[in-house]
């Protein structure tokens, strides 16, 4: 199964969802943008809708294809966990250089 | 179109920067060297138990962080790239105490939770003070990891994630 990390990893899938971000549009639209051929876009697409990022809107014979942003907010969870772990790592890393510089510090005054 | 250019790190945009006011060679041993890093791995409250360190490219490390309540968060990674004083680049993953990588899921993290990141730690000397950039990026196993590129990813990434603001 495809994760949202895989489907983001292509570039030309995230150049597609860069042209959704803009506003819905047509397959033929996107093949003309991206200058690849009708079927290679299509797969892109399926991939993304596979995961969430992107869905069909349908309107007469039109498939308008938008961005479904919810699945990256998922993303952004886990980058907000690591961030704070680090930084609260750092801040303990930030005090034991303190300390052991002092160390060192009055070893050399000594 | 197809780009020959070997695995690229994804860079996921978790970049963090800090300066030490330590020189750069401690810094160094904090990150490198067991009895250092037991000192100060985890966050606050937490304590470090284990901290295995077999520092060469290809070797791997295994840390314990233990929290006020006793439970044990065990990680581990290959080293991929050390340069002295100055960078190191390992993988960083869930493990169990002997070492196993284990599923993301066994420490409660969603579904869609990368199974191994790659962290990526660059010092550099700014007059006796040292700056440290450290990069945790996610890496998908997937073959289309190959055509990666940095720059398509941080752009596209700083603006989709922007648009969930």
């Amino acid at each position: 199964m495809t994760t949202v990390y895989e489907a983001l990893a292509e570039p030309t899938r995230r150049r597609i969802l860069d042209l959704l971000r803009e506003r819905p549009r047509m397959v033929g639209e996107l093949v003309d943008v991206l200058a690849i051929s009708q079927p290679g876009v299509s797969k892109h697409l399926r991939v993304l809708r596979e995961v969430g990022l992107v869905r069909v809107r349908q309107d007469a014979q039109r498939h308008w294809y938008e961005l479904r942003p919810e699945p990256l907010a998922e993303v952004d969870a886990w980058l907000e966990t690591y961030r704070h772990l680090w930084n609260a790592r750092l801040d303990r890393l930030d005090d034991y250089l303190q300390t052991r510089k002092e160390k060192e510090d009055n070893h050399d005054n000594e | 179109m197809t780009m020959n250019s070997p695995v690229k790190p994804m860079t996921m945009p978790l970049v963090i920067t800090r300066m030490f006011d330590a020189p750069r060679a401690l810094v160094w041993k904090a990150w490198t060297e067991p009895e250092h890093l037991m000192r100060w791995w985890g966050p606050e409250h937490f304590t470090a138990p284990v901290c295995k360190v077999d520092l060469r490219v290809g070797g791997t490390y295994l840390y314990c962080m233990r929290s006020p309540e006793g439970q044990d968060f065990w990680s581990t990674g290959v080293y991929r790239e050390i340069v002295p004083i100055e960078r190191i680049v390992c993988t960083d993953s869930f493990a169990d105490a002997d070492g196993n990588i284990v599923d993301p899921k066994t420490y409660g993290m969603g579904d869609d939770f990368p199974s191994e990141l790659l962290v990526t730690i660059i010092l550099e000397d700014v007059d006796g003070k040292t700056n440290m950039t450290l990069t945790h990026v996610g890496i998908p196993t997937a073959g289309e990891m190959r055509e990666m590129t940095q720059a398509g990813w941080n752009g596209s990434f700083d603006k989709l994630a922007a648009s969930l603001k």
